[in-house]
This record gives C-alpha cells, structure tokens and sequence, in this order.
C-alpha cells in the first residue's frame, strides 16, 4: 500500500488554479521529486499535504488514513514532517534547540530531547554549529537545519521544499549524499525542484513534473527526462545544454 | 537551574523576608510591595509576553478581575477574604479563556490591541454598572490582613513574587516553556513540529492571568477601596508590560530587575517631576524597544555570552 495517495487534487486561489487534477503516489522509503518553476504549485502542494489549506476537490490519503482536512499540527503527530521554502528557523533559540522542539512530539524531557536531537545534528553533520543561535547561521546550514528540526518528530514522510534552491554545486551535492540515507533511516522524501539537476538525477527513485498546478509527466528520472512533452512544453532546450 | 542558583534564590527569598526587621517605616516598607508586586505582575506578563512572545497590552483585565472579584464575592456575596480571592482568580481566569478564545485568532498588532480593547470594555463596563460596582463611585475592599499591614502585605508580595519566580523557572526549562519560545519565534514552525500553538497560547495566559489577579486582589486589599480607573485602567496594562520589558522580556530574572529598576525611579520621578514622570516612562520604554530590545537582563546576558565559551546547552 502507498504511504502517500494524492487523489485527483485541485486547489484554487481566487483566479489562479494553482494546482490542477494531480493524482500520484509515494511508497514507503522512496525519495521523489516534484520539478517545476517557481509558481508550478509545488509549495501548494506541500501545503496541501501538511493541511496548510485544503483541497478545492480531491483526496489525500496518508498510512491508511483520510487526511484531506487535517491540521498542520495533526499531520506532523501522524509523520509528516516539512521543511520550508523560505527558511523558518526559530532565530533566537540555538540550533540544539531549534532541532529539540521536533524531539519534544515524542519526549517530555528536555535531556532526552537533547540526546534525540543531537543523533540527527550528527547525522546532517551540523555537531559542531549545536550551540549557535540559528538566526546567525548561513544558508546552507540554514537549510540542513529545516531538514533536521522536521526529522526529529520521526516522520515517516518528510517534504523538503525547495531544499537545495541556492546552494552552490558542491554544497548541494553533499546535501544529496545526505539525503539519499533517508530511506535506510526509514523516511519517504517527497523534494520539490526549480531544475532537473544532476542531483536529483542520482537520488531520486522518482520524477514528477509539474507544469502550471497540473502534472505532466510522471517516472523513473532517466524515463521521465527523455518524454517529449517534458522536453518540449518545459524543460526546452536548456535541458539539452546540461547534456544529462 | 543549577544548585547554587536554586540557593541564590531560596537566599534572595529569605533575605526578602527578613528586611521588615531593618525597614520599618511605612512609607519604605509600601515602596518595597509595589517592587515586589510589580516583579509578579512582570513575571506573569512575561509568561504570554515573553515567552510565548504574544505582546499584551491589557493585562489590567486580569488585576482588576482580581481586584473586583475580591470586593464583590466578599462585599456583596459574603464570602469568607481569601475564598473571594481564590474566586477572583478564577473569575480572571475566566476572562483569560474568553479574551484567548477571540485574541489570539489574531497575530502581531492585531493580537496587541484587541487585548487592549477587551480591557477598555471590562474597565467601562465596571464604570457603568454602578449597581454591581459601584461605578466611579468605588467599592470597598475587605483587608486580607490586620495589625501591622504594611509588613503582613509586603510579606505576602514577597511570597507572590517567589512563586511567580519559581513558576517562571520551571516552566522555562519544561518542555512548555520551549514550545512557548517556538511560538514565540515562527508560528508556523511551531506547528510544523507539532505544537498546538492555540492550546499552548491559552495555557500560558490562564497562569499569568492567575498570578495577575493574585497581584490585583493584594493591591485592592491595601488600599481597601478600588474605582475602576485605578485597576482596570490602561496605565495598569501599560505599566505591567513596561516592567517585563525594561528588565528583558523572555528572561528569567528580567522582569525583577525591571521592576527594581522602574519602581525606584518612579518613586524618585513622582515627588521631583509630578505628573511628567509618565511622559519619562514613555521615553524610556522607547528607548528598551528601539535600543534596548532584550531588555537589561537579555543585553546583558547578550553580551556576556558573546565574551564566553559557549557552554553546554539543556
């Protein structure tokens, strides 16, 4: 059974159709990515997952679950976690902390949540910022701290929106070798993406690509760059010039 | 808290306790319960102020809920002092689910005046309903103590502020008071890990509204008359969040130093400047916000941690 079912999904803001008919699924410990420009619909998307706003029409379906009109605090107790877009750090706390308020969905004590929090911080090799304040962090740290702050309310789905926008190659890639251990962990990833790049390429088990809120093309990576109607009505001729 | 802190404190409370021994001048000893009770009144703001960052402005709602719910349950009703204080409280915090309820549907500046707004409404509420209050005309308040009132009631400040404190110090290194800081720093955050920030938001005010209305029912007392434009007034809401913010709103200690601070100076400014010592606190609270933004205790801690070793944290 799917772990995540978008079921014909539609959401409208006044005369934007801002996501249109879009129906996929997520398997358990699978990475996807949902490519598309700015204003394809992907943050609506992961709005709509986490309960952000709800669906003009359609239904979403988590670990069995009907979850189409569920609250964002509701859907990170069942396992979705998220990181946002234009980062959201908890500026004035310290980044052990930042990553403890996620531990404290499944502890009462702060040492307990500590210890939680430092095993992720590890994980995303941040051990050394631990007891920086997070508003004096930079971009790239920024980033992985949205992606360890969500992973420690164990998530068993967690949406990185935009999560390597801005970051330099080098960077982004060492990001990617990160991430691809999140299903061994035991975590779907759902990524959303401006471009297809050679980092998604390599990590993702699956591409989804959006175009104007409605979804063009769905497959392995390596199928879905080589579809005409991806290469024609979106990835144009700027694709070709990556020669991936 | 480490050990020594705990000590410094329980020493801090002790010494409180035994300076009726060395001051005993009324005038001294009445000067000392408005410090103290203003470091409560500061601590319990601080709670939704501070910590939960959700910047009330009509605090008064909770001290003359305090204040009026003693006059009237013991006055009118007949209870017994401390039961209509217990009441009080209870009333007050009845007000808090009320105004939480509505207020904090709102976020920012729109949160900070409908709480304005909702004490305006208690405040002329009271003024016209002269056959429950008494009106502008006042009401009576029954002494919670006798004999020696000015030490019995600078006592019971002392005692207020130190549950206040220690309040303060638990919930801040609880796991609530982490998740009132999340609030406190992105909403959205917050409830993207999981917390229910309205559920999280109320709790915070009921305590502080408690404690507020503890602080209002201990005032009315010694003054043993109360008008509506004395405890339910602006100035009251205004002077509150001025004494959490001075010291460091969002610390454990600020709102105590703030009220040393403010309290004192506003003793010394009422006989020189008369009247003009409010235009003196208005400069000041411009000053803290536009300089000044973690108050004394949040600069300077601020600035020591900058000179320091970053220790371990939790």
């Amino acid at each position: 059974m799917a772990l995540l079912e978008i079921d014909r999904v539609s959401k409208r803001f006044g005369g934007l159709q801002a996501v249109s008919d879009v129906r996929f699924s997520i398997d358990e410990r699978t990475i996807t990515f949902i490519v598309g420009p700015n204003g394809a619909g992907k943050t609506t998307l992961f709005n709509l997952i986490t309960g952000a706003v709800h669906p003009d029409e359609g239904h979403i379906r988590f670990d069995g679950a009907d979850i189409t009109h569920i609250s964002p605090n509701r859907a990170a107790h069942i396992g979705i976690g998220r990181t946002f877009q234009i980062v959201k750090p908890l500026g004035g706390l310290t980044v052990l902390e930042n990553v403890m308020l996620g531990a404290f969905m499944h502890t009462s004590s702060p040492s307990k949540a500590a210890d939680a929090a430092r095993e992720i911080l590890n994980y995303l090799q941040m051990e050394k910022a631990m007891h920086v304040t997070a508003r004096g962090l930079p971009l790239a740290m920024l980033k992985r701290l949205e992606i360890a702050r969500a992973l420690a309310i164990k998530p068993k789905l967690i949406l990185l929106d935009e999560v390597v926008a801005g970051l330099p190659t080098a960077e982004a890639l060492r990001l990617a070798e990160l991430l691809q251990k999140l299903p061994a962990r035991g975590v779907a990833a759902v990524g959303g993406v401006e471009h297809v790049m050679r980092v998604v390429m390599s990590i993702a088990d699956r591409v989804m690509v959006l175009d104007h809120g409605a979804q063009i093309a769905i497959g392995k990576p390596e199928e879905v760059v080589r579809m005409p109607v991806v290469i024609e009505a979106y990835l144009g001729t700027k694709y070709k010039e990556l020669g991936l | 808290m480490r050990r020594a802190h705990w000590l410094a404190a329980v020493a801090a409370v002790v010494l409180s306790l035994l300076v009726p021994l060395v001051v005993q001048t009324d005038y001294k000893l009445q000067v000392l319960f408005r410090i103290y009770l203003f470091a409560s009144l500061g601590l319990a703001w601080n709670l939704v102020g501070g910590y939960a960052g959700q910047l009330s402005l009509g605090h008064a709602a909770y001290f003359g809920a305090g204040a009026y719910g003693l006059a009237l349950f013991s006055g009118t009703l007949g209870m017994s002092p401390w039961l209509a204080v217990l009441a009080g409280v209870a009333g007050a915090m009845a007000c808090a689910l009320l105004i939480g309820g509505v207020s904090f549907r709102l976020r920012g500046p729109y949160f900070a005046l409908s709480t304005i707004a909702f004490a305006e409404i208690l405040r002329l509420t009271a003024k016209n309903l002269p056959g429950l209050t008494g009106g502008d005309v006042g009401v009576p308040v029954p002494a919670l103590f006798h004999g020696n009132i000015n030490r019995s009631f600078y006592w019971a400040a002392v005692a207020l502020a130190a549950l206040s404190f220690a309040l303060t110090v638990v919930i801040s290194r609880a796991k609530f008071g982490y998740y009132l800081m999340a609030i406190r720093e992105d909403e959205d955050t917050a409830l993207s890990v999981g917390i229910g920030a309205a559920r999280n938001k109320l709790a915070a005010l009921l305590i502080s509204a408690a404690l507020t209305a503890l602080a209002g029912a201990l005032y009315a007392s010694i003054f043993l008359f109360i008008v509506p434009d004395q405890v339910l007034a602006l100035d009251v809401s205004n002077e509150i969040a001025i004494v959490a913010m001075l010291g460091g709103a969002g610390t454990v200690l600020g709102p105590i130093v703030g009220s040393v601070v403010l309290e004192t100076a506003s003793e010394i400014f009422k006989n020189t400047f008369k009247e003009a010592h409010q235009l003196i606190f208005g400069v000041l609270l411009v000053f803290v916000v536009l300089f000044l933004p973690g108050g004394i205790v949040g600069t300077i801690a601020g600035l020591l941690r900058r000179s320091d070793i970053p220790g371990e944290g939790a």
